[in-house]
């Protein structure tokens, strides 16, 4: 079938191609075949390389959890409070701005969070601030907020939606209070959506370079930015393929110790 | 009723055997299938009857053995070659087809012109009462209306054989009936074979020359619906089919009179068939079916009687099923009429007496 | 009927707050598109088309426009294509590997761009096929196509699985069968790959930032006028960029929902 070919050629085949040249030397600007580690060692005997890795890190564990967090009220809402043709067109709104240019609304909050923009004239008028929003880590988590929310909520929405509400019921006939429910019978019977949710979330925000490159001020860099300024300057591609594999890793791992964990019966 | 003694069977199974994995659906299975006559196969979920009519109609293959139309091999033959279309439980029906598009799709497939097409497929819509219907959307149709279509669209390619897979099924109860007269009607007109899976013995029975009793992968008994309900050849026949009460037991005379010795006492057979079959010790299933007992609240002059306790009674109609308990504990069923059974007046707990001819016992050997 | 109480009217306000932060940008953008201040703040200036009125007479930017059409429209193709293909395989066919077939059709949309980006240049570079518009098409159709897959095997899911063995018994050959069940079924579905993928290809600019070299896409155009400094007729091409993809999306939605029965599987 023509897919398994494509697939092949034109995806599996450059991430490869990514893993060989992290071997390769750059000689006046021009890359040189090779099998030489010296890449992979320069790299990860940087300090900063490490810094960056744990940073970026960090930088999705906080934006996963604080999106799994702030979606969830809205996704419980939408499955459980409103009708269905008020859910259908949540939803269908909902999936609108996912595919529209992240890049533009990106710099939209731009407009927002600078130091002249719409908030801080607003806290000027009570009396607050000016506070520092962009170029800084709530800059950046705003960007990853707009990337990741809409798709989050449609996510755990759909897997909330699926709940049997016969359980439900049961659980507050057996005098479980309304908001234990929600934790104890809701949440777990949910788990996929809300674990497919975060996964997501953390990939994106992982990999994301345009967030902490307009709104967090790049400096400090995520690996996203070390990537781009390794090829900009020096086209020092081995160097970034280094970081890029490095990257390749740590998503694998982490989507299947979650999609296990996700999909793992209870013993 | 067709000649069943032709010299050779439209339809032949030889030896075939359908495995999924390490089970087997289908059996080593023999069975002619002859011009012109209804067959059904019939039998419980799972006993392979809807395995073979999809290896007849091309959707499965055999394991082993042949299948064979007209005397010729079709084991490898594609589903779209052979000319062996089927009327789905499902009925599926194209849904982006309007009823004259769909009835003409075989012929579509044909390369036949649009032109005669159409006018082929309003032949049979007419044929079967639905011509007005021809431009709508299947959407619109009625469960009956649907079924028809279904119809018209396996008949247009006026094949030789119809092959039907619980097609009355989603039905309702009324509907049922009068597609039943449809379809019987259709097969005597036409003079085609029809071969119809159901698991329903009152449509096999209402509709069929010949059922085909399946289980397990097996054939249990092939015969006339009548034949069948009034000699079964096994155990599991006698069960499945009527409603029969079943003891097993041993001879203790053998003679034209035999006498059979069962947990709850000792009966007089003379069985239509040959009593001779049967010698002193063998252990047989003694058949009395249901509908030849006679129910009195004293002990008859019979020879064959037993006693009874009423437990409950099923009501469908003019005929009653009344249900009791033999006193070792044994389950026993009569059916009698509804106006017999109200001059009676059980009630549960009553005990009577249930009592039969020797002549209305069928006997199954033990090794059927 | 949900009660008014004031659990839920909070819950209900907090789905609100939800929306307003989702579309704020987007409606930003519009709003400042129009405005005639350099610097968008509050409080606005007067309503003006000057910008749009610059952007419009600027080449670069019609072309730019141009090669994001020329794209998006290669890559729907494409996509679509090979998505009717992975879903109708995963419909039709149990084979060993399979589970492996569509992990690997499946995993694009997990992989971050940049490294995608960074891979295809890298490749197309080494065999000299990058820096031209069907690199980018190449690499987007890799990107696209899971969207196209899922959207047309959800449309698979609800057919009647006994429609192409009819096909079949009625004489169909397999060919036939697709031609004239699957495809004619499934053409909502498609229909609405090809917006879908569209617009995942015009709004995508990590990858074709890497691939284009000089064809630029609109997106890629926009990174660079970002990387300058803040430019009021980035609102103007934002606010034409928003309006086409969320046509799309939304047109995509539309023909998949009102042209399919509602998915009764789902709670929603």
């Amino acid at each position: 079938m023509p897919i398994i070919i494509w697939q092949l050629v034109f995806f599996v085949f450059p991430l490869i191609f990514l893993v060989v040249i992290s071997f390769w030397l750059v000689k006046n600007y021009r890359m040189v075949p090779g099998l030489d580690t010296v890449n992979w060692t320069k790299m990860y005997s940087k300090g900063y390389f490490w810094d960056t890795y744990w940073r970026t890190l960090a930088y999705a564990m906080i934006a996963t959890i604080t999106t799994t967090i702030l979606a969830f009220p809205c996704s419980f809402a939408l499955a459980f409070k409103v009708s269905a043709t008020l859910r259908r067109w949540a939803l269908f709104f909902l999936i609108v701005p996912f595919f529209t240019s992240y890049l533009v609304r990106i710099y939209s909050w731009q407009i927002f969070l600078n130091d002249n923009g719409i908030f801080n004239r607003l806290f000027q008028y009570i009396g607050l601030g000016p506070f520092q929003l962009l170029n800084n880590f709530f800059g950046t988590l705003v960007g990853y907020l707009t990337l990741c929310l809409p798709l989050v909520v449609v996510l755990q929405l759909i897997s909330l939606a699926n709940v049997d509400r016969n359980l439900i019921e049961a659980a507050h006939n057996l005098g479980c209070g309304r908001l234990k429910t929600v934790f104890l019978v809701i949440v777990p019977l949910a788990k996929i959506g809300i674990i497919l949710g975060a996964v997501f979330t953390f990939i994106l925000s992982f990999g994301d370079f345009v967030s902490p490159y307009y709104l967090g001020g790049s400096k400090p860099p995520t690996l996203s930015i070390l990537i781009i300024d390794t090829t900009k300057s020096g086209q020092q591609w081995p160097r970034a393929a280094v970081v890029a594999v490095t990257m390749i890793v740590t998503l694998l791992v982490i989507m299947f110790a979650s999609v296990s964990a996700a999909y793992r019966k209870k013993p | 009723m067709p000649n069943t003694s032709q010299a050779r069977p439209l339809v032949s199974f030889e030896g075939v055997t359908k495995h999924y994995g390490t089970v087997a659906a289908v059996h080593a299975m023999d069975l002619d299938i002859f011009t012109g006559e209804f067959l059904a196969l019939m039998g419980p979920s799972g006993c392979g009857k809807t395995t073979s009519l999809r290896m007849l109609a091309g959707l499965e293959e055999p394991t082993e053995g042949e299948i064979r139309l007209d005397g010729r091999r079709i084991n490898e033959i594609n589903s779209a070659d052979r000319d062996t279309p089927m009327v789905w439980q499902s009925l599926a029906l194209f849904p982006f087809l309007n009823v004259r598009q769909n009835v003409e799709f075989g012929l579509k497939m044909r390369k036949i012109s649009p032109r005669d097409r159409q006018e082929r497929a309003m032949r049979w819509l007419d044929r079967l009462e639905i011509a007005d219907l021809a431009e709508r959307d299947i959407s619109q149709l009625s469960g009956g209306q649907r079924q028809r279509v279904a119809l018209a669209r396996s008949l247009v390619t006026e094949p030789r054989i119809l092959l039907l897979d619980e097609p009355l099924s989603a039905l309702d109860a009324n509907l049922v009936v009068k597609m039943q007269g449809v379809l019987a009607r259709l097969q005597k007109e036409l003079g085609i074979t029809f071969v119809y899976v159901t698991h329903s013995q009152s449509e096999a029975f209402a509709m069929s020359d010949r059922v085909v009793i399946m289980s397990q992968g097996r054939i249990e008994q092939i015969g006339s619906p009548k034949t069948i309900y009034r000699n079964p050849t096994s155990r599991f026949v006698a069960d499945f089919v009527g409603s029969n009460n079943i003891f097993s037991g041993t001879i203790s005379k053998e003679g034209a009179t035999l006498q059979v010795n069962t947990p709850v006492g000792c009966f007089s057979c003379s069985p239509a068939n040959d009593g001779n079959l049967f010698k002193t010790g063998s252990t047989l299933s003694m058949v009395v079916s249901a509908d030849l007992v006679q129910i009195s609240l004293t002990s008859p002059e019979t020879a064959n009687k037993v006693r009874c306790r009423f437990i409950s009674e099923e009501f469908v109609g003019s005929i009653v099923t009344v249900f009791a308990e033999l006193e070792n504990g044994a389950d026993f069923k009569v059916q009698v009429r509804q106006r017999d059974l109200a001059d009676l007046g059980l009630k549960a707990g009553t005990v009577f007496y249930a009592s039969w001819k020797a002549t209305d016992v069928h006997l199954i050997s033990e090794s059927a | 009927m949900t009660r008014l109480s004031g659990q839920n009217l909070l819950l209900r306000g907090y789905v609100v707050l939800v929306f307003v932060f989702v579309f704020t940008p987007i409606v930003t953008s519009f709003v400042f598109s129009v405005n005639s201040d350099r610097f968008p703040t509050i409080p606005l200036g007067h309503f003006t088309t000057h910008w749009y009125e610059t952007i419009f007479s600027d080449p670069d930017i019609w072309e730019a426009f141009r090669v994001s059409a020329l794209v998006s429209i290669s890559v729907a193709i494409l996509a679509t294509f090979i998505g009717f293909c992975t879903a109708y395989t995963d419909y039709r066919y149990n084979f060993t590997g399979k589970a492996l077939y569509l992990s690997l059709a499946l995993l694009p949309p997990t992989i971050p761009l940049v490294i995608m980006g960074l891979a295809m240049l890298a490749l197309l570079a080494r065999i000299n096929m990058s820096g031209q518009i069907h690199s980018i098409v190449v690499s987007h159709v890799v990107l696209c196509a899971p969207f196209a897959m899922a959207v047309i095997r959800m449309r698979l899911a609800q057919i009647n699985p006994d429609l192409e063995p009819a096909a079949w018994n009625l004489g169909a050959s397999p060919w036939r069968a697709m031609r004239e069940v699957i495809i004619p079924f499934c053409r909502p579905a498609i229909a609405s790959a090809f917006c879908l993928t569209a617009a995942v290809s015009f709004d995508e600019f990590a990858v074709a930032w890497f691939v284009s070299g000089l064809n630029k896409t609109v997106p890629v155009m926009i990174l660079e006028i970002l990387q300058g400094n803040t430019d009021p007729q980035i609102n103007a091409i934002g606010s034409i960029v928003f309006a086409i993809s969320m046509s799309l999306v939304v047109i995509a939605q539309l023909i998949f929902f009102r042209k399919t029965s509602a998915p009764t599987t789902t709670g929603i």
